[in-house]
């Protein structure tokens, strides 16, 4: 048994050497009080090394926190289980090629309601998925899915990675954000989802490379995309939709390149973000467009306590002013104020501030509540801007690398955050209050939206 | 174990005391609270322990000890330094380990402090073989269950690295600008000097890496033990939080190598099998290293 006492060895008035020298003895005392570890513990450590007698202390300690479980291991038996173990065959280290299986279901307006499920085969220590899904969209009357194979391999800090993607699918229309499972819900419940959709058949083949302060990926894309209509109305409130038509994409075959790189800034904690997509008919491409997305994003920390959050994105297109290359403004991602992707153009410029908070505000309130629902709080700050051709059909604006004045939307507004850390770890649940100010007047707007904090940089 | 905390500490990669790069998921579930732990972590704390019986360290509190001053003119080695002589122990640490065997013990203890007293759900011992470049074995020696369950099955799979980054993950050069360290006291232990350094995540967001404390001995700039803190739950939804985390390294004929890693976590709601909260541990122990595994051990029969 250990009785240390901690003060009176460690007198204030004492030099700091001898401090030291006595508090080595202290805990030298200390162990040799200690009762005796167990035996495989002692084996190792030298007699006369303080260092390993005061990590036996430690020790010690935690045996005594944790009880049960730090038990000495009892060894009977095991020299006969190694012997027979190393006898038998031995066939590689267990893979498991048991598939995952999971159901899938989804809803929109122009679908309809899509059931349907999925396989997938990711063994253990393997550096391999390969996966797919398929379902049957009621409202469509067609089958929908496709499948992936996932090829990684590590070479020195680098993680290079092959990605193989084909099949039949409803996508979105803005190729920058969008949410899938929060769309689904609102439009099965109000009606309420605003995204436009299309369909795209065929091939993505995407080369990438990761390392600690990058990403780079390149891609070939080879898919038919068409428009798609509304064809169901119905949700679970009757609720009119929010969204009565959806936007028609140009339809042909499109060929892309897509570049795509992150870098963590050197000496800040930003990162920035470069997405580049070429499409031509040197590359058998039935529409001639070039896309580039800039993004840069970062976390500044003050106070340990608060985090400001500021967010830049700027975006081109040229050539074929296609729907399904536009940029659009709207939602929860770019301007809160504004219902999503209500607005579009050929060109977008939005930049954004951030508060968030740390801490639980139902405790700093001194609020009774469950532990699995700490409330963060925000405030932001927003301006942003698209311009150029209309991809709703309207006249649109100039073309040019910057805005009109009068194009030109900001907005205030604040946010309750809820990290539920499931399916994504870094996302936030959302309840948001836009109030949009200047030029740009309304009334203030509630959003609810699942997004990581820095939500305007992609996820490569 | 539920499946979901399981996925939390499984990284994608094997849970394993080294190997590849260690995901945060599994980090974020290797908690501690330092605020805990740093107080058991130090000699003062024993005295918390005071009411134990048995005998009796005397205190000689009218004894004083005068030394002469001295003045010291060499530069005092900088945090950056230090960071800097970790990495590069941490590397060498790695680089003098050729082939290592030891035995790992899984254990899950559910209820750890609950009404009814801890109870040993699992228990997993297997020899494990590491030889480099890339060999690796396992052999297991017993499992032993309080219920057979097909689904709820904690494992541990070991990658053929031996770079321990679950130690280390805080202290390798690419962590250095996501950490914020400082150094917490420095203890002279005999010939070692021993720095306490704590380590804490720049970012706020999202799910945070675990913060922490760590042991050094400057004698060969290794990480000697390491207790994690994340003060904030990785999954709030199902993980209250977690107590504790202990990471204890022991030196085997020279080499600085896993010896334990304990942890606590509680759950929002009770949880089949595991109750409101359990431990995990995993133990290594009958360390053999560098004594030149036969490539038999690795050589894979044909399967029929």
């Amino acid at each position: 048994m250990t009785h240390v006492v901690r003060r009176p060895l460690v007198r204030p008035c004492v030099p700091l050497a001898a401090r030291h020298a006595l508090l080595a003895l202290a805990i030298t005392a200390a162990a040799l009080t200690v009762a005796p570890r167990d035996a495989g513990a002692q084996e190792h450590a030298p007699p006369d090394s303080s260092l390993h007698r005061f990590l036996d202390t430690l020790a010690d300690s935690t045996d005594r926190y944790f009880g049960l479980i730090a038990a000495p291991l009892d060894t009977a038996g095991l020299d006969s289980a190694l012997a027979a173990g190393l006898a038998r065959p031995w066939h590689g280290p267990r893979t498991r090629l048991r598939p995952r299986l999971g159901p899938v279901y989804a809803f929109n307006r122009v679908d309809g309601t899509l059931w349907g499920g999925s396989v997938a085969w990711s063994p253990r220590n393997a550096r391999w998925r390969v996966g797919g899904d398929v379902g049957y969209a009621a409202g469509s009357d067609a089958w929908l899915g496709g499948g992936e194979l996932a090829l990684g391999v590590r070479r020195r800090e680098t993680m290079w990675s092959l990605r193989v993607t084909g099949g039949r699918r409803t996508m979105l229309m803005n190729r920058d954000h969008g949410e899938r499972r929060l769309a689904s819900a609102r439009a099965l419940l109000t009606g309420s989802d605003r995204q436009n959709y299309l369909r795209r058949d065929g091939i993505t083949v995407a080369v990438g490379a990761s390392a600690a302060d990058w990403r780079a990926a390149i891609e070939y894309r080879d898919r038919l995309e068409s428009p798609l209509a509304v064809t169901t109305r119905w949700n679970l409130t009757r609720s009119a939709l929010a969204a009565g038509d959806n936007l028609a994409a140009s339809p042909g075959r499109a060929r892309e390149l897509a570049f795509a790189g992150d870098l963590r800034l050197a000496g800040l904690p930003f990162h920035a973000q470069l997405n580049h997509q070429v499409s031509d008919e040197a590359i058998g491409s039935d529409f001639d467009y070039r896309r580039a997305r800039l993004a840069l994003g970062g976390e500044i920390v003050a106070g340990g306590r608060v985090s400001l959050v500021p967010q830049l994105v700027y975006g081109r297109l040229a050539g074929d002013p296609v729907p399904q290359a536009a940029f659009f403004l709207g939602g929860s991602r770019t301007l809160k104020s504004l219902r999503s992707d209500s607005l579009g153009g050929t060109a977008i410029a939005v930049a954004r501030l951030e508060l968030i908070g740390v801490d639980d505000l139902l405790a700093l309130a001194r609020i009774p509540h469950p532990a699995m629902v700490p409330i963060q709080g925000g405030a932001f700050a927003a301006i942003g801007a698209v311009w150029g051709a209309d991809p709703f059909g309207g006249p649109g604006t100039p073309t040019g690398g910057w805005p009109e004045r009068s194009a030109w939307m900001s907005e205030v507004g604040l946010s309750l955050l809820y990290r539920p850390g499931m399916p994504d770890e870094d996302a936030y649940l959302r309840v948001n209050l836009a109030w949009p100010v200047g030029l740009h007047d309304g009334r203030a707007r509630w959003s609810v939206s699942y997004s990581r904090a820095l939500d305007m940089l992609r996820r490569l | 174990m539920p499946y979901a905390a399981l996925q939390a500490i499984r990284p994608s990669q094997p849970f394993a005391p080294s190997g590849d790069a260690l995901p945060r998921a599994a980090r974020s579930f290797a908690l501690a609270a330092l605020l805990v732990a740093a107080p058991a972590a130090t000699p003062s704390a024993a005295a918390a322990r005071s009411d134990a019986p048995g005998p009796t360290l005397a205190v000689e509190d009218t004894m004083r000890t005068e030394v002469p001053e001295v003045l010291v003119r060499a530069p005092r080695v900088t945090l950056d330094e230090i960071l800097d002589r970790v990495a590069r122990g941490e590397a060498r640490r790695d680089s003098l380990l050729r082939d290592v065997a030891f035995t790992a013990t899984l254990r899950v203890v559910r209820d750890p402090d609950g009404a009814k007293g801890p109870q040993l759900v699992e228990e997993r011992v297997s020899r494990v073989y590491r030889k480099k470049p890339g060999k690796v074995r396992t052999v297991n020696l017993r499992t032993w269950r309080l219920k057979a369950s097909k689904r709820m099955d904690a494992d541990v799979s070991f990658s053929s690295g031996t770079e321990e980054e679950i130690v280390n993950f805080a202290f390798r050069p690419e962590a250095r600008k996501d950490f914020k360290y400082r150094i917490v006291g420095r203890d002279l232990l005999g010939d070692h000097l021993i720095y306490r350094i704590a380590f804490e995540p720049r970012s706020l967001l999202g799910a945070t890496e675990p913060g922490g404390l760590v042991w050094v001995d400057t004698r060969d700039f290794v990480i000697v033990r390491q207790e994690l803190d994340i003060s904030r739950s990785p999954a709030p939804l199902f993980i209250k939080g977690i107590d504790r985390v202990v990471i204890e390294r022991q030196e085997v004929n020279g080499h600085w190598v896993l010896r334990r890693l304990l942890m606590r976590a509680r759950f929002t709601v009770p949880v089949p099998r595991f109750g409101r909260a359990l431990d995990l541990a995993v133990q290594f122990d009958d360390y053999a290293i560098n004594r030149g595994i036969d490539d038999a051990i690795f050589a894979k029969a044909a399967r029929p």
